[in-house]
């Protein structure tokens, strides 16, 4: 059947020239986090377990300045670090440049995980303005599922967070037993 | 994205559909249907129509209750009812959270389990809205259905609200583009201003765009107020804003025929938060000493507002409505879900119709890890991968009608126009399960003999 | 099941049964006049036995009552009493939840209350709350005076597709007669203004207060609706605004009732709500002063006028309208925290706090023209008890408000002890006023007259064949003098002794220890279907172009009415 179609494989972001290695290590920034599009379609349409989600949510939006300074890429990986925690996530040029010291991560688990949970007494976390760090990193940006073991560890019976995050992968669709999804669903893909 | 042709092999059409995904509830779609399922959908933006042509691969179709290695397996619906009905049922501090994307006919069958059981009810609007309800609750809440938005304004503001992302078709279908009856151009008619640090989509397509440095918003409300009342500023700038371009701003909403400030959660999760929507009510009620202004916050979920309308008249309170006393108490920072999760204390946590996994920060969630949770959604999501037992719910306004609140309080009716998948149930029936059998499992607690009346009531009475 | 009710003292206006000593039964919900021998026997021996009472103007469910609920968490928890086995957890004081709202009226013996403003776009909403409020029946009136075609049918006069326009709107908000609201001024707000007097214009719709009211009454009565219009007039508590009131009501003088069966228990072809807030004289106020005698003067030479009086209670309450622009007056005054809420092509809502004080001039004023309007207007069946819930102070003030017009030396203690402002013996009359209330005189504008002006033929009275909806109260009105203990008829009449509801015992002793689904009342017009058609197809365009909402997804499905009253009316 001949379904419309509403996945994109990655958010469409700007080109960028990065030549250099970069003149920082570190970058200290305010850390912003909220929704766009695309990070919204995605949730929606519910394909949170794959690659879509992981680049629409997962993705560090910073100034090319910023960027260059950093010698890092569209699609590079950067670490953000925070008080509240640190994560693994793409980096892209935004498209609501200039911000020059402020960075926009969508909301999602990544950014979950450097957020503060502080309401002040008015029920809401602070989910902007946050002083952050960007490196650059060789680490992998987790998906969903293999993010959501590293952070809360629920059901894996390890506690290292380096183990955790190299454990095989839980891949991009649901798993668990006996399930014949592919006879239940009139699906192509 | 390349280029797709548009699908023309399709049944019928289900005309005046409603979009179930932000606040604006856009009652116009049109579903092409096709052997008992959608397969496109006109007039939708983006956003509605990614959500209506679901991703059907994370579809849940079967109820599951996590086995002893941790792993999701299927039960059968009468297993997993009664396991999460033990879950509840064994609990003495019970949180149900979420609602938000789900019918008022559902949330009618919540309260009543939540009543029975002593637990506490609340929505998104804690990690959204909450601020905005606390401020209106300290300021005011002069507000305006968006019919008049689109048939008399002529100052559209967006405060701390990416609308083009949010909300897409919000400028289009109600606030800057439509035809209105007083505003017969149209986007010609319109001033349309945008405040925000980021220079967005939407101040992309603004006449004006402020951008007020970050956690500068309360200073600049309140020097649009100072300069309103009068005063002269006493610096060459504000929040990053110079002082001229301020005097230049009040001077065009002040001479607004009928203006409207749209707000989002840019406000609400900065530091300021509540103290920051108070001003900006604050400022339009000023506002309205020589003008017409109103404001409406930009609810995200279709039913955000929805559940606070229905909390408000079932209970009294909007949100975060704690019965474990057998009444109702609210206090904003103490009964709602981010507190209680940051200080451990919930032993039990539903979640319906919302995504805590993907949206409560890393310090709430923790302690989701150490309690039982139970899931009631359409697909499997992060919480899914903390959840204990799932129920595999219908999605409203395709599968199920069901009864939605848009962000302005307008009410609409969103039918159904498919079937559900023959192993779902609708989220009402789940929920009426779930409390008929938590009642067979435990009596209530903390009921009174009698009626007492309130003290405070009591010695109202005798004045 | 069958029942009687042993050896109460009735009181029913409607039948004139004036505190005889007499057995009510019935059976399967209706009132019947005699029972079998089985029959249970409830002994109310020497109690007051009324009808239920039936409240002719009161805010209970909609948009506003939420806005009110959400900005006022304080308001909520100075009414939190615990669940029991039977009733919910209840909330609220001015603005209380739904359930605790149909707990209280039960409690007071009431057993229908009309939900007196629903804006038809938002009608959705008021019916999902009455469906939430138990044990009392609610007939919600849809807003007409500042709609955009009502104007536009009322500015050329065409009564005919005005009459068929309200019959298609009554059918489509399930609504059961015309409302009112400072007509042309609701629209004016749409602009930051309002309209001043019966003759002014709403901008840009060139027609006046005055045309729209008349050609509404004409259109009511051209359909011969069961209750006649209900109109708030037009400047709302504002001093000197008696000749406007006097001349909103003038203005329907020549209008003839309808001839029709389903009118024909009424007969007013206006009711005036909220008199209080319409009968200040003066300027500003700080020379305002009653007007209560001139308006209850009027009231009495004119039969054709029946209205409800809005008393001031002295509480903290939540003023609520759909007189906006008032509404934004008074927080002008007052700096408390203001709401609005404006709908499209349809009306406008203000809300704001209020603390009336007898220590307070305009409060005491506003307490005290209330109850000169009680006292001077002649005939109880033209005059109903109402606070405008919760506008002049909450419903369960009822039974204080009996008290008063129970007791002159209650009235007069209050005056000469200063537990109210001097204002109420300087400028207005109450203090020379020594007319008391009786029983009956309570029946009537508590029960029989509301139920009589809203044209029900099935409460408000005891009539045989009418609905098994009574109070009982715990007073024996023969060795009990009402003038000398107004406490205690305050508590009677707050904790009825029974109160049935369609033949179901609700309270006893004054707990709730039943509760029922309430009945929406809404009036279904026929003959009209035609005229109907032609008029939903030549506002069509319109809609679409200027509502926010499709038309499919406008109307009130049978959904939200799962347990109807229908009134149907023969227009033809």
């Amino acid at each position: 059947m001949h379904y419309a179609n509403t996945y994109l494989a990655k958010p469409v972001v700007g080109d960028l020239e990065i030549e250099s290695e970069g003149t920082t290590q570190v970058l200290k920034c305010m850390l912003n986090t909220g929704s766009d599009i695309y990070q919204g379609a995605c949730k929606k349409r519910g394909s949170t377990l794959k690659e879509e989600y992981k680049n629409a949510s997962g993705t560090c939006y910073m100034d090319p300045r910023d960027m260059v300074k950093l010698g890092v890429k569209n699609w590079d990986h950067v670490l953000v670090k925070t008080d509240y925690g640190e994560v693994v996530l793409n980096a892209a040029r935004s498209r609501d440049a200039p911000h020059q010291g402020t960075v926009f991560v969508c909301k999602g688990p990544w950014a979950n995980t450097i957020t503060s949970h502080e309401t002040y007494c008015c029920s809401d976390p602070t989910y902007k303005g946050i002083h952050a760090t960007v490196e650059k990193t060789d680490r992998e940006v987790l998906l969903m599922a293999d993010l959501m073991r590293w952070v809360y560890k629920k059901y894996v019976d390890e506690e290292d967070d380096d183990v955790v995050e190299n454990m095989e992968s839980l891949g991009e669709r649901p798993v668990y037993n006996g399930r014949k999804w592919e006879e239940l669903i009139d699906h192509d893909l | 994205m390349t280029y797709e042709p548009p699908v023309t092999d399709y049944d019928h059409i289900v005309e005046n559909c409603t979009c179930a995904f932000c606040g604006c509830n856009c009652d116009d779609l049109d579903f092409l249907v096709k052997d008992g399922h959608v397969v496109a959908v006109r007039h939708a933006c983006r956003l509605g129509a990614s959500k209506v042509m679901e991703d059907m691969d994370q579809r849940l179709l079967v109820p599951m209750v996590r086995n002893e290695e941790g792993v999701l397996e299927e039960v059968d619906w009468d297993t997993a009812l009664d396991t999460a009905a033990k879950y509840i049922a064994e609990s003495v501090r019970p949180v149900f959270y979420g609602w938000s994307e789900t019918s008022t006919e559902c949330m009618k069958e919540g309260v009543e389990l939540g009543e029975y059981i002593g637990a506490v009810l609340d929505n998104q609007a804690t990690i959204c809205h909450g601020p905005s309800l606390q401020a209106m609750q300290n300021a005011g809440y002069p507000i305006q259905t968006l019919g008049e938005v689109k048939n008399r304004a002529d100052v559209i503001a967006y405060s701390g609200s990416n609308a083009m992302n949010s909300h897409p078709r919000h400028l289009a279908r109600y606030a800057a583009f439509p035809r209105g009856y007083f505003r017969q151009r149209g986007r010609f008619d319109r001033t349309v201003i945008t405040m925000d640090p980021k220079f967005s989509d939407t101040a992309k397509c603004s006449d004006k765009w402020i951008g007020f440095e970050q956690n500068g918003d309360y200073g600049f409300y309140n020097a649009i107020r100072a300069v309103l009342k009068g005063k002269k500023l006493q610096s060459e700038s504000v929040s990053g804003i110079p002082a001229e371009d301020i005097y230049e701003l009040v001077e065009e909403m002040e001479s607004a025929e009928f203006g409207v400030l749209f707000f989002g959660l840019g406000l609400t999760h900065t530091l300021g938060k509540q103290r920051n929507i108070d001003i900006a009510i604050k400022m339009v009620q000023d506002l309205n000493a020589n003008s017409k202004w109103g404001l409406t916050p930009m609810r995200g979920h279709f039913n955000v507002n929805g559940f606070n309308i229905f909390m408000a008249y079932e209970t009294g309170w909007a949100f975060g409505v704690d019965f474990c006393r057998g009444y109702g108490r609210y206090m904003l920072g103490e009964t709602n879900t981010i507190d209680l999760l940051v200080r451990k204390e919930p032993d039990c946590f539903m979640v319906i119709a919302a995504d805590p996994g993907a949206h409560f920060p890393n310090g709430a969630n923790q302690h989701l890890a150490d309690i039982p949770v139970i899931q009631i959604d359409i697909h499997w999501g992060p919480s899914t991968e903390l959840a204990d037992v799932v129920l595999p719910g219908s999605f409203i306004s395709v599968e199920c009608g069901g009864t939605s609140y848009r962000m302005d309080g307008v009410p609409i009716w969103m039918k159904k126009a498919i079937d559900k998948p023959e192993t779902c149930r609708d989220d009402e029936w789940i929920v009426r399960e779930l409390k008929e059998r938590v009642m067979k499992l435990r009596e209530e607690p903390n009921v009174a003999d009698k009626y007492v009346p309130n003290e405070g009531l009591a010695c109202l009475l005798d004045k | 099941m069958e029942y009687i009710l042993k050896n109460g003292i009735v009181y029913d206006p409607a039948n004139e049964v004036n505190g005889e000593k007499m057995d009510v039964c019935f059976k399967d919900g209706k009132i019947v006049e005699s029972v079998s021998g089985d029959a249970k026997v409830l002994d109310v021996t020497d109690k007051i036995v009324m009808p239920a009472g039936v409240d002719p103007h009161a805010h209970v469910a909609g948009p506003k009552l939420v806005v009110g609920r959400l900005y006022r968490p304080e308001d909520e928890r100075r009414g939190v009493a615990q669940k029991t086995k039977v009733t919910r957890p209840e909330a609220g004081f001015s603005i209380p939840s739904c359930p605790t709202t149909g707990y209280r009226y039960s409690r007071m013996g009431y057993g229908t209350v009309c939900e007196a403003a629903m804006p038809p776009l938002e009608a959705k909403h008021t019916h999902e709350e009455i469906n939430t409020i138990p044990n009392i029946d609610i007939n919600p009136l849809p807003l007409f005076g500042n709609n955009w075609f009502v104007m536009e049918y009322a500015r050329e006069n065409r009564i005919d597709d005005l009459a068929a326009f309200i019959a298609a709107f009554l059918r489509i908000s399930k609504g059961y007669g015309v409302k009112i609201v400072n007509p042309c001024g609701s629209e004016a707000w749409g602009w930051g203004m309002n309209v001043h007097g019966y003759d002014d214009k709403a901008p840009y719709f060139d027609v006046t207060s005055r045309e729209v009211v008349r050609a509404l009454a004409k259109a009511n009565e051209k359909l011969g609706l069961p209750h006649s219009i209900h109109i708030h007039p037009n400047d709302l508590g504002h001093p000197g605004n008696v000749p406007t009131t006097i001349a909103t009501l003038d203005s329907i003088k020549d209008i003839a009732k309808s001839t029709n069966k389903a009118a024909s228990v009424r007969d007013q072809t206006v009711h005036c709500t909220h008199l209080q807030f319409h009968s200040y004289t003066g300027n500003s106020w700080k020379d305002a002063a009653s007007g209560a005698e001139e308006v209850a003067d009027f009231v009495n030479k004119n039969k054709y006028i029946t209205c409800d009086v809005g008393q001031v209670t002295f509480d903290e309450t939540t003023t609520m309208t759909a007189d906006a622009p008032m509404e934004y007056d008074l927080f002008k005054i007052s700096g408390l925290k203001w709401a609005n809420k404006d709908i499209e092509c349809e009306t406008a809502a203000g809300i704001i706090p209020c603390i009336y004080s007898p220590k307070a001039p305009v409060s005491t004023l506003q307490w005290a023209i209330g109850l000169e309007l009680f006292l001077h207007i002649d005939n109880p069946w033209q005059v109903c008890l109402t606070t405008d819930h919760p506008n002049a102070g909450p419903f369960i003030r009822y039974p204080k408000i009996i008290s008063w017009l129970m007791s002159a030396d209650k009235r007069m203690s209050m005056i000469d002890n200063g537990e109210v402002h001097k204002w109420a013996s300087k400028r207005t009359g109450l203090g020379s006023i020594d007319r008391e209330y009786d029983f009956y005189d309570i029946a009537t504008i508590s029960r029989a007259a509301p139920a009589k002006i809203h044209g029900f033929q099935d409460r408000g009275a005891l009539t045989p064949g009418y609905n098994a909806d009574i109070a009982v109260y715990d007073i024996n009105p023969n060795d009990f003098d009402a003038s000398k203990n107004p406490e205690a008829v305050e508590a009677a009449f707050s904790n009825a002794y029974y109160t049935i509801k369609d033949g179901q015992v609700v309270v006893k002793e004054g707990d709730i220890v039943a509760t029922k689904q309430s009945h929406t009342i809404w009036t279904n017009v026929i003959g009209y279907e035609e005229e109907e058609k032609q008029i939903i197809d030549s506002i069509m365009p319109f809609f679409t172009q200027y509502y926010s909402v499709k038309w499919e997804n406008y109307q009130v499905h049978d959904h939200y009415v799962p347990n109807p009253v229908r009134v149907d009316v023969e227009a033809k």
